[in-house]
Parts: structure tokens; sequence; C-alpha cells
């Protein structure tokens, strides 16, 4: 409370020196959703906010989906700047339903007015129904907001799947980063998760990630790369070069200890 | 192969002085060789000794810039295709000598050295070829093998209001080559022109046995055009444009071909000249070129990938130099150059269905020079004489782009400016001993910065080793300590001289196998890069002789050998073996005779790792046979002869994939004058 005392006293004092005419609009051109598709909007009424849902992109892929939630009182129409949001993905294949991975804010505490969090769409929506149920609590007040999502696969995947060689167990595998790859040193970032069940997909951060990627068409690979290391939350980082443009593939091994789980994973990534 | 056309032009085997024009220039530049280019300069501008030699090799019109570089004894060329052939003096090459045109720096757009700025430049646009060694050869940029500085032709103002030319024809069968060239000079009071146009045309040719030396063909057209104005007694202006276009040049020993290489190339000066005063001669030229490279593989079978491999340089620059008569014993010779050059080349690769791959091969990068040099003569009296020269360079070369930056990130050479300070120095003493014995000794430290390919080339295929090079910008600049000692012995109309150099080279810039990188060629057998190593030693000798035993008859003598070892004893690539050429000429009357031979040993000091390998020795014979007369009022020289008469199967160490140079080769040429 304390230190979103001293935020809110900070903003207050900035607005009040620069922008004391137009305290109530946002900074032209800084707005926190500036680039982002809002794909839709609704009321968690319990909690008596309004909810809006920003993706990066407009049309919403097969794999790892940055969500971006902003929340505004829905009797004032301020934004929200402290609630605890709760999501569950759905799909809805008629016969039968499963979740699928995601990530909920990792704070109560909005970044840059936004809460952002994330899915791992596991399949297109060609297969059911995908929805996204948030759930929202504001000062004590529950409520909740349910939107249906088209999913579509790219044309090149950026999820994998494998059933580890060493346990029986199912993992899927959804590529981050690079979102926009370029010749030179890029960020090398995947996300995995186990499946436990139909309805629970946790963070797995337990391999050890071996790359190496390979443009196919003529045999090279790249050097310099640094391998992906479990950094929390599922996620591995490291980094990818890439020589030149064109078609690379990037091939992934995991390791649980000193066993192999699969080695026959691969991303391939075009620019 | 081009040792076809023998007749070259000059060859000044003397080290003495060369600009007869320009008295104090000719004294400063003792070490230097000078070729004269041009017959009708040649004459006005020799002394007496020269004028023999001048007249011992009459001009071949249809030589090409390499054919007369190749027989300087100092020079060697590295040949990957019937034309394109890399100059190296003393077996220093690439970035450890300066090309220079007319004093300007021009950088090549190939990345494979294709293209070194010799093959932009006809013989028709020079005046005189000048060849720095150790002491003198870095007075006009930092450089520790020497300097070769291509000075082009000025309009003259012999016939005033009078269009004069030279029109020449030649064929040779080897190659089924055509050569035509025009010259045209035109003077009016203060203003005079001179333009020149060169066209050529070679087919593959056809090697020693008969066998076809396919993509060896070339063709090629170049324009220049000079203009010259006179302001007042002392000050003149001149503007000069040279433009070289060629295309489907042929490289047998390289995967791929070149479909356009050329240059435009620009200069504007202003020239103060009064030898009365201490200031003799002040100079101030301004110049930009360009180049461009494209090189080609569709006409190549079975090519793995099609991919398309342009190339670009840009320089702009400035020089300035005096010349300063301090008395009538010491005169001084001052320089300050800076220029700009901007290299960037790529490559692009397609795959059907897939996005082209590209990639940068000389990610975008500038080298920015700033340097000043002098050179102070001191003639202490008739017999003996110093020379100082020093030069300091201050050279910032860097990555220009984003992407070329990103690019060499790979690496780890995001860091990939650097900025050098160079040192040049050298002491030269000359001593006459008597009528006959002059002797010359040198002393010189030099250094050079690594090349743009050293630094920064990303993947560049060496087809002759076969690695992928990745370039190295934390590269030290290499440093030489290099002595030379020469002697000439001159009784009557001869002349006998012999020189012995000796370089050793510190942080000498060498190639490592990267075992871990893979490689981007497909096919190619690893990659490596360049690094710094302790030292290496380059030493040699030159020789020769001009003898007249009797009056009509000239004997002509050219003796070269270069030793050269690494730190651990190991030989240096690129070392030309110990090679002779002679000729005998025999002139009665208008018609001469000439026969020569040219020899080289084996070359069994080759190093593997850089896909070198043993090279035989072999001897060539060739005759000529020359007229001068007056058709039609005009004065024709008629030139004949066959070259490698009896069609032997040779190649030099120097070449490339060991691909067989020219078999016999008669030609023809005519050369009108008017």
């Amino acid at each position: 409370m304390k230190k979103s005392f001293y935020v809110m006293l900070s903003w207050a004092s900035i607005i009040v020196l620069f922008f004391s005419s137009c305290s109530k609009t946002e900074i032209p051109g800084t707005s926190p959703t500036a680039g982002y598709t809002k794909i839709t909007e609704g009321y968690a009424t319990g909690a008596a906010a309004k909810v809006e849902v920003y993706t990066t992109a407009p049309v919403i892929y097969t794999g790892y989906t940055n969500l971006y939630i902003a929340l505004y009182d829905s009797v004032s129409g301020s934004r929200i700047e402290n609630a605890n949001i709760q999501l569950t993905p759905m799909m809805d294949m008629g016969s039968m339903q499963h979740s699928s991975p995601f990530e909920n804010p990792a704070s109560a505490q909005a970044v840059n007015h936004l809460f952002p969090c994330s899915v791992v769409f596991l399949m297109p929506s060609a297969a059911g129904n995908w929805s996204v149920s948030v759930a929202v609590w504001v000062n004590g007040k529950w409520g909740s907001f349910s939107f249906p999502v088209t999913v579509t696969d790219p044309v090149k995947s950026t999820l994998k799947s494998f059933t580890a060689l060493n346990n029986g167990t199912k993992y899927f595998v959804a590529l981050i980063n690079p979102m926009q790859p370029h010749v030179g040193i890029n960020d090398m970032e995947i996300a995995i998760y186990k499946k436990e069940s139909m309805m629970s997909y946790p963070a797995e951060n337990g391999f050890t990630v071996l790359m190496e990627p390979e443009m196919p068409a003529m045999g090279h690979g790249s050097p310099n790369n640094v391998n992906p290391v479990a950094i929390g939350n599922g996620h591995y980082k490291g980094k990818v070069n890439f020589t030149m443009t064109g078609l690379w593939q990037v091939n992934l091994d995991f390791m649980m200890g000193a066993d192999l789980a699969d080695d026959t994973q691969f991303f391939e990534i075009e620019f | 192969m081009m040792k076809r056309f023998i007749q070259i032009v000059i060859l000044l085997m003397i080290v003495v002085n060369s600009r007869a024009q320009n008295k104090n220039a000719g004294l400063l530049k003792d070490s230097n060789r000078v070729v004269i280019l041009d017959e009708v300069t040649v004459i006005s501008k020799q002394n007496i000794p020269q004028r023999r030699l001048v007249n011992f090799f009459k001009a071949n019109n249809a030589s090409t810039l390499e054919d007369i570089l190749s027989r300087l004894p100092e020079l060697s060329l590295t040949r990957r295709g019937a034309y394109g052939m890399d100059p190296a003096i003393r077996s220093f090459n690439g970035g450890q000598i300066n090309v220079l045109v007319d004093g300007m720096r021009i950088h090549g757009a190939c990345t494979d050295k294709m293209d070194p700025v010799t093959i932009y430049i006809e013989p028709v646009n020079l005046e005189t070829l000048e060849l720095q060694t150790a002491a003198n050869g870095f007075s006009s940029g930092a450089s520790i093998g020497g300097t070769i500085n291509m000075k082009i032709a000025e309009p003259d103002y012999l016939n005033n209001k009078k269009v004069t030319g030279i029109f020449s024809s030649g064929y040779q069968t080897a190659a089924k080559s055509f050569y035509e060239s025009l010259r045209l000079n035109y003077a009016d009071g203060k203003w005079a022109f001179r333009g020149s146009v060169t066209y050529r045309k070679n087919s593959n040719y056809r090697s020693g046995g008969g066998e076809k030396i396919n993509f060896s063909q070339y063709e090629k057209i170049n324009y220049s055009l000079s203009v010259k104005y006179l302001q007042g007694n002392y000050n003149s202006i001149r503007a000069d444009v040279l433009m070289d276009d060629g295309w489907n040049i042929g490289y047998p020993a390289l995967p791929m071909d070149v479909g356009y290489a050329g240059a435009r190339i620009g200069s504007l000066s202003f020239v103060h000249e009064n030898r009365q005063k201490h200031l003799a001669k002040f100079q101030l030229k301004g110049y930009a070129n360009q180049v461009h490279h494209y090189m080609d593989d569709t006409h190549r079978p079975h090519v793995a990938m099609h991919m398309d491999m342009p190339g670009v340089s840009k320089t702009i620059g400035l020089y300035s130099e005096a010349e300063i008569n301090i008395n009538k014993k010491q005169s001084l010779l001052l320089r300050a150059d800076a220029s700009s050059t901007f290299l960037k080349a790529s490559m692009t690769m397609y795959q059907p269905g897939q996005l082209p791959m590209y990639m940068l091969t000389w990610p975008n990068n500038k080298k920015n020079q700033f340097g000043i040099s002098s050179s102070w003569l001191w003639q202490i009296d008739s017999s003996m004489k110093w020379q100082l020269n020093a030069r300091v360079d201050y050279i910032r070369a860097a990555l220009t782009s984003e992407e070329a930056k990103n690019q060499a990130g790979i690496f780890d050479y995001q860091q990939a400016s650097k900025n050098n300070i160079l040192k040049n120095g050298s002491v030269q003493f000359t001593k006459k001993i008597n009528n006959t014995i002059k002797t010359n000794a040198s002393i010189a430290y030099t250094e050079r910065v690594p090349t743009a390919s050293e630094r920064y080339g990303f993947y560049l295929f060496n087809s002759n080793d076969g690695y992928d090079y990745i370039g190295n910008p934390y590269l030290l600049p290499e440093k030489a300590l290099q002595a030379e000692i020469s002697a000439s012995y001159s009784p009557a109309r001869n002349r006998v001289q012999l020189s012995v150099f000796y370089s050793r080279i510190h942080h000498y810039i060498s190639s490592v196998t990267e075992a871990n990188v893979s490689t981007m060629t497909i096919g190619a057998n690893g990659v490596k890069t360049y690094r710094n190593i302790p030292h290496a030693f380059i030493s040699g000798l030159e020789a020769s002789c001009f003898l007249k035993p009797l009056q009509k008859f000239d004997f002509v003598s050219t003796l070269r050998y270069t030793y050269a070892k690494d730190y651990k004893d190991e030989p240096l690539p690129g070392i030309a073996p110990l090679k002779n050429v002679s000729s005998i000429r025999y002139q009665p009357n208008k018609i001469f005779y000439q026969v020569e031979t040219e020899m080289a040993a084996a070359q069994n000091r080759f190093q593997v790792s850089a896909g070198e390998d043993k090279t035989k020795s072999y001897t060539l014979w060739h005759v000529r046979l020359g007229l001068n007369s007056i058709l039609f009022k005009k004065n024709i020289e008629i030139q004949t002869g066959m070259e490698n008469v009896f069609d032997k199967n040779y190649h030099e160490h120097l070449d490339w994939g060991n691909i067989a140079r020219p078999g016999r080769n008669a030609y023809l040429q005519i050369k009108m004058m008017f």
C-alpha cells in the first residue's frame, strides 16, 4: 500500500505539473495499449469491473499467447490498478472438454495499467470452441467474465508436444521468442508444461534443453548459441543465432537428469 | 596466360630515378621502379640510358595491365581466372600493399578478390606505373609491402588545334580475343583534352595440349576522358573521369563467375609547379570512385543453389602533395591525405518454396583514414645521399549499420570499431662508388591495418583451400622491419643490378581453423578465422641485366626469388618460385626479331593448409617480330609473334585450382598513329 501510495503520489505530481489541463485523458501516444488489439470487452458483474482483453496481434494462433487485461471501475470508469485475476481457458470439443496451460498475472498490481497474462492454446478452434474465463477480485468483491476465442494454426507451428521416453508423461513445448527473428543474436525463449490431467498443465522446470539451429536447405548451423535454461514458471531462456534470413530449424533435445526425454522436436522459424 | 603479349611496354630494371621532368622527385625516389606506358611521353621524359630500355620494350598496346605487371620481377600475380589477377609485391599482397590510381585509393567490390583494382584500368589510361618497395612504399599510404601507383595519362599540348591519336587493333588465337583501342588528344590554347576507348573480348582459351578451359572468357570496355586547363605559367587544373565495365568474366578456378564488374572513377586536381621557387610543386586532388561487382552462377552446371552476390565499394578522398627545395642539397616532399571507404557485399540464396536466404558477406563497414608523410632528401655530395621517410596514419574502421552490427554480434563482435595509429619510417643511403658502381641500402619500419575481409568478412568462401573465412575485428596491425641492399654495375652500354631484401613481419595475419563453427557454403571443408601469429619472414632477391653484346643485339634478363616462412618455420602461402625471363632482340633496320624464354623453377615450399600443392617447373619460348613503317602518310606499327611456341601445358604456383594457362598463341597487332 505504501508503495502504491508513492506511485500514486508521483503520478499525481506529474499530472499536476505537466498535464493539469487534461488530467482525465492519457498522454497521447503513450497509451498502455498502443499497438495492441482489443479482442473483447465485458463486465465482471459481481466485481463492478469492466474487463477489456488485448493481444499483441489481431489473430490468435495455436501456442503461447500473451493477453493484456485492462480493468475499469464500471461505475466511475476509472482504471483499476490493483486486482487479482484468475484465468480458466477451456476447449469444448463437444464430447469432451479440456483446459490448457496458462499464466495468471504475476502480481495483483497492474504493470503500466494492464494485467499481463498468457494462455497456451493447444489446438485451433477448428477442433471445437475455445473460451477463456477471467475471474476478478477487486476490493474483496468477486466477478467473472468469459469470452470465446478463435484460434488458428500458424504457418509454422510454435507449439510442440512429446511423450517423454523416461517417464511416459506428455509435455507441451511453446515457443515464445524469437517472435521477430533477425539476422544476429536472438533471444530464445520456450515454455514447457506437463500434462497432469485434462484440466491441469503445470509448468515444468526440470528439463535440460539442448538446442541446435540448422538451415535445412544448406545443411549448416550457426555458432555461439546458448542453450535455453529454466528460469522458473516453466520458462527457459537462451540465445539463438541466425547467420542469414531464410528458413531455420531450431532442433531441441530434452533431458531430465541423465535421461533423454525427447530428441525429435524442432521449431521452424522463417524470416 | 596473358604472358602472351610479351612486348611490354617498358620495364625499367634500373633503380634510378624516373621522372626526368621532375628532377627533385626523381632524386627522392631512388628505389622506385617506374614503368612508362606511353611511348610519346617516354621520349620527352626519359634520360638516355632509360631510353635505350624504352626502345627495347616497344609498347604493345594489346597488353593488359596484368601482362605488364607480370613482367616486373618484383611482382607476382595470384590468378583465379584469365582476368582479374591479384598483384603482389615481393609476395606481399592484399592489404599489405597499396594499389593506387593516380594517388587515389580505390577498393575492389568483390569479397573474393575477383576484382583487384588493376582490372579497372587499361594501359591506355596510364602514363606511368610506379612501383615502390619497402623504404618508399608507404609514402602515399601505410603499407608493409609497397605501393603500385597507376598514374593516369594527362592530355598533352604538343599539337595545337589538331586532333592526334592512336588506333590499335589486335587478335590472338588462344582465346580468340579481340582488342580495339582508340585514343584521341586535342589541345586548344590553354585547354587540352584526352579521351580513350578500349574494348576487349576473349573467348574461352585453349591451354597447352589443346584442352579448352571453360569459364575463362571475358569482355570489357573502358572509357576515359581528361581535361586540362593551364592557368598562367605555373598553374593547371585537371579533371579526369574513368569508367570501366566488364561483363561475363569467367573464373575457372572459382565456383562462380562475374556477371558485371564496373568502376567509376573521377578526380579534380590543381597543380602549381615552379621549379625556380622553394615550393617547386604543389598539388591538391579531390576524388571519388565507386565499384559495383555482381557474381553470377547462372552459366555453371550443377549449381546446388542459385545465389546472387553483389558488392559495392565507395571511396571519397583528398590529398595534397608539396615538393620543397630547401637548398641545393636538400629537398622535402610532404603529403597529407584523407579518405573514406565504404564497403558492403551480400549474398542471397534461393531455395524454391522458401523465403530467400540473405546475409551480409561484408557487413556495411567504413574505413576512414587520415595520414601525413614526409620525405627528406639530403644530397651530401655527388656520390652520397641520404633519404628519410616518415608517415603517420590515423585509421578508423567501423561497422556502420544496425543490421551489420547485429550480424557481427553472432561472433561477439558488436564492439567492432577500431582506431589505429600507424607509424611508418625508413632511412635510405645511396653511394656511388665510382662511375659504374652504385649501391643503395635502406631499412624501414612499417605497419598496416587488417583489411575489411580480415576484420568483418562473414563466411567468405576461399575455393583454393575450400574454407569459409570469418573476420576478426580484434586483429592487431601487422608490423614489419625491412632491410634492402641493392647494387648496380653499369659499364658502357650494359647494366647489371642486384637487390636483396629481408622482411620480418610481426603480428603476421594468418588463418586458423575454427573446428566448432559449422560451414555455411555447401561442400566447404570447414571454417577458418584470422589471427595474428607472432612473426613471419619474407626475403628474396631480384636481379636484372641489360646487355648490348653487339651493335644490333639487345639482351634483357630478369630473375627473382623469394623465400618465406612463419615463426614455426612453415612456408608461407602465395610465394612464387624462382623465375627468369630473358629476351634477345636483333634489330637490323625497321624490323625487329625477338626470342624470349620464361622459366620458372618448381615450387616445393608450399602451405598445404592454404590449399597449395607442389608446382612443376616449366620453360616457355616466345618469338616476336615487329615492323615500323609509314603507310598512307601514317605511322604504322605491326607486331606479330607466337607465345608458348611449344604448346607447353603448365600453370604457375600462384594459379588457383592448378588451371592450365594458355597454350600456343599467335597474335597480330596493328597500331596506327595519326
